[in-house]
């Protein structure tokens, strides 16, 4: 039977030109709003959300199974968004008033969006007024509006830079993280998490990082959070049942369909968020933490393969989707037998994987 | 057949049946005491480890209590089920029942300290666990032919046997799986999480009292001098003054005549007859009956105190109740009464500190073998099983949701999903 997906020299150095790419996206990214130069993509000057739109539509349609080039358009185009929509807030109320950075959370943070995706995003601005308050909130409805306009649907849990609470000036928003963190409930630490697969896409990549050396600081100090936050993703719903077949959603919803994201990439994503935590890494994509864990940590290349896998089988089944169907829902029954005998394993090794991490975090702490 | 024999097996069948019937009244006054996104969970739960209890006690619980064997356990009587048997005046099976009844309400009391917060596996297990050893051997050594039983242990229908075991094990329970989210605050000050239905609280209690005259007047084991009215009377006056005294306490000390520790005062008077119903005066009963009412009070106060985290007050009125109506006899138990069912008279009708010091040592044994047993199994279950408790989201959201898939009130419960990390 063999393995059901090989690994070629010729992939292994594609991954790790692209890996390289995202690297450079994350730490180098940095665009002069005010000066009106972009350092790669196209200038957005003169065009429309709609636009946008018809480009993202045509775009996509050719990706079949490359996650990153997919994500690469998807950044392309959010950016231009963003553009459109500085310039739209520029000819309303001026000027951003201050440095800002415009960050992106949730998958799209990490990289790792599909075909259809929602909005996970944040503003943080230097100075703190009202004056500021308002015109980034304004940026960031706009922006909201924008991407919505381009089929990035809105958020339903309102983590987006039109909500107070994930726009805010650096002086408040060092605040708020210290208070999460110190809050310490199940919320907050939530807060923590999705503030923490995060990368900047616009404007000063410092601003974010700023608050991740909080977070970081805090884990230095208070050894409790770490298993805090390991608690906090400790429901990991199963997806294999008591005789090892599929178990599909009970709601009505769901019913005969597998939940992808909960069921087969969280084990993931949450295991190497808490290692990236433990080993305090930047970065927020699953991927570059997985190719900086496997410095620290044995087996890890082999989870990482199977991550990757995963993305581009998620890709693979959403292309037979339309675009009101639930992205993350598979019908159990549309799966042949092989693809049934790859999920499982796939989920297998998630469980195993998220064991492994809570035995190296409860052990070292 | 002698008619007598035939009443008596009516009779004591009768009384399996009303406090197999306690069963729901601990479904209503556990769910009420509890929040709605838990109410299917604890429902259900009591159903199917009432079926777990079962099949154990018929396997092993059952010999281990009455079987022939020594002072600590009983060893015969595995797999009961000949129908020509008789025990103790009565056909082997119609005792069986009774006993059983009484096992499944002992472990009931003991998952009140899970409450909430527990896997269910955690649930399964245990039950098997407690059904098999916990209880039948206390039972074993007072109901059987165990070395308290030869001391003159008086125990009429199990403060001690089902209520202190029970609210034993339940203490193990809550002490290792810690509180729930939310009750306890950083500083340690409480928070009372309330249950969401006070109307269910107040009916299961009316059902367990109805019940209680199953248990009490059933352990009389038949109807021999119409003995069980006497023992109902005793029963009765207990709860009555138990209810009025808890009443009276909170609303003298609070202001307010809070319902649940009214309900738990009543309860509080039924556990702490349960031992003495057979061997007092009715003026006993009631004062036995105010004073648990009034400790029911001052205990449930005290473990929140200590940061122990009580849902469902088993611990107070079971076990300090349990404890209270268990040494009572030693002081009100009557010459006559003691002659005709056990044990000696107590200390206010001078039979000195003799019966005090047999209830003493029962309670302290029983207690502390039920606890440090209970507490070594939870903590093997918390090795094996890598925790008894439900993840931190699994609590939030309701184990309703997270362990069965279905709310109990459907239509009162959120159903947008949580925001999760990376939508």
């Amino acid at each position: 039977m063999g393995l059901i997906w090989q690994s070629t020299e010729a992939t292994v150095t594609q991954r790790i030109c692209l890996l390289r790419k995202i690297k450079l996206r994350e730490h180098n990214r940095y665009t002069s709003i005010n000066k009106g130069v972009i350092e790669d993509g196209y200038s957005s000057q003169g065009m429309r959300y709609e636009d946008i739109k018809e480009l993202r539509s045509d775009r996509i349609k050719v990706i079949t199974e490359d996650h990153i080039l997919l994500n690469e358009i998807h950044d392309e185009l959010m950016q231009s968004i963003v553009e459109i929509a500085v310039a739209e807030v520029k000819s309303e109320l001026g000027s951003p008033p201050s440095r800002f950075a415009f960050f992106l959370m949730g998958s799209a943070g990490r990289f790792e969006q599909s075909f259809w995706s929602d909005q996970d995003h944040g503003i943080i601005y230097e100075k703190s007024n009202n004056e500021n308050a308002n015109y980034f909130i304004r940026l960031g409805k706009e922006i909201s509006k924008g991407l919505s306009i381009c089929d990035y649907d809105l958020c339903d849990g309102k983590v987006m830079a039109s909500n107070p609470l994930w726009c805010k000036s650096i002086d408040e928003w060092e605040r708020q993280v210290s208070g999460w963190l110190t809050e310490d409930s199940w919320q907050s630490l939530r807060n923590i998490s999705i503030l923490f697969d995060s990368r900047v896409l616009v404007g000063e990549s410092d601003f974010l990082r700023v608050l991740k050396d909080i977070i970081f600081k805090r884990l230095d100090k208070e050894q409790n959070i770490i298993f805090r936050l390991l608690d906090n993703v400790g429901y990991v719903k199963k997806g294999i049942g008591f005789f090892g077949q599929l178990l599909p959603e009970t709601n009505s919803k769901g019913k005969g369909h597998i939940h992808i994201k909960e069921k087969i990439l969280f084990p993931y994503v949450n295991s190497v968020r808490l290692l990236a935590f433990k080993e305090r890494i930047y970065l927020p994509s699953t991927l570059s933490r997985f190719n900086h864990l496997t410095a620290f940590y044995k087996d890890m290349k082999e989870y990482e393969e199977t991550f990757h896998r995963i993305l581009e089988l998620r890709l693979h089944f959403q292309k037979r989707l339309n675009e009101d169907d639930n992205v993350n829902l598979i019908s159990i029954e549309a799966l042949s037998s092989n693809e049934k005998k790859e999920i499982k394993i796939m989920m297998k090794n998630g469980y195993k994987l998220f064991q492994k991490t809570k035995g190296i975090i409860q052990q070292r702490g | 057949m002698d008619p007598i024999y035939l009443m008596n097996n009516v009779f004591i069948i009768v009384c399996f049946t009303l406090v197999l019937l306690m069963q729901g009244g601990f479904i209503l006054l556990e769910a009420g005491s509890t929040r709605m996104k838990n109410a299917g969970h604890i429902a259900g739960k009591t159903i199917f480890t009432v079926g777990v209890a079962s099949i154990v006690f018929w396997a092993v619980g059952y010999g281990f209590i009455y079987g022939e064997g020594n002072a600590f356990i009983g060893l015969s009587d595995f797999f009961f089920g000949d129908f020509t048997s008789e025990v103790d005046g009565l056909a082997g099976s119609t005792d069986f029942m009774f006993q059983l009844a009484f096992a499944a309400i002992a472990l009931t009391i003991a998952f009140g300290g899970f409450a909430e917060r527990a896997k269910l596996t955690a649930y399964v297990v245990f039950a098997i666990a407690f059904s098999a050893i916990v209880y039948p051997v206390v039972a074993h050594w007072i109901w059987g032919d165990g070395w308290l039983a030869d001391l003159g242990k008086q125990d009429f229908a199990g403060s001690t046997v089902v209520h202190l075991t029970g609210a034993m094990a339940a203490l193990a329970a809550t002490i290792i799986l810690k509180p729930r989210i939310g009750k306890f605050n950083k500083d340690g000050s409480p928070n009372d999480l309330a249950g969401h239905n006070q109307v269910y609280t107040a009916l299961g209690v009316l059902v367990l009292w109805v019940g209680w005259f199953g248990f009490n007047a059933g352990s009389t084991l038949g109807v021999d001098g119409a003995f069980f009215g006497y023992v109902a009377l005793n029963t009765q006056l207990a709860a009555a003054a138990g209810a009025i005294a808890a009443m009276f306490i909170v609303w003298a000390l609070s202001g307010k005549a809070d319902i649940p520790t009214t309900l738990n005062g009543a309860l509080a008077g039924l556990v702490a007859i349960t031992a003495s119903c057979a061997f007092v005066a009715p003026w006993a009963a009631v004062v036995i009956g105010v004073i648990g009412g009034l400790i029911v009070y001052a205990s449930m106060k005290f473990f929140e105190k200590m940061q122990i985290d009580d849902p469902i007050f088993a611990l107070s009125v079971h076990g300090i109740a349990g404890i209270w109506g268990t040494i009572s006899t030693g002081f009100f138990a009557t010459p006559e009464l003691a002659a005709m069912n056990g044990g000696e008279a107590g200390l206010f009708y001078g039979g000195g500190l003799t019966q005090l010091g047999v209830q003493t040592i029962g309670v302290v044994s029983s207690g502390l073998f039920a606890f440090v047993l209970s507490f070594i199994i939870l903590k093997v279950m918390v090795t094996i099983m890598g925790g008894i408790r439900v993840s931190e989201e699994e609590e939030l959201i309701g184990l309703d949701m997270a362990e069965h898939g279905s709310y109990g009130y459907p239509e009162n419960m959120p159903t947008e999903e949580n925001k999760a990390p990376g939508a």
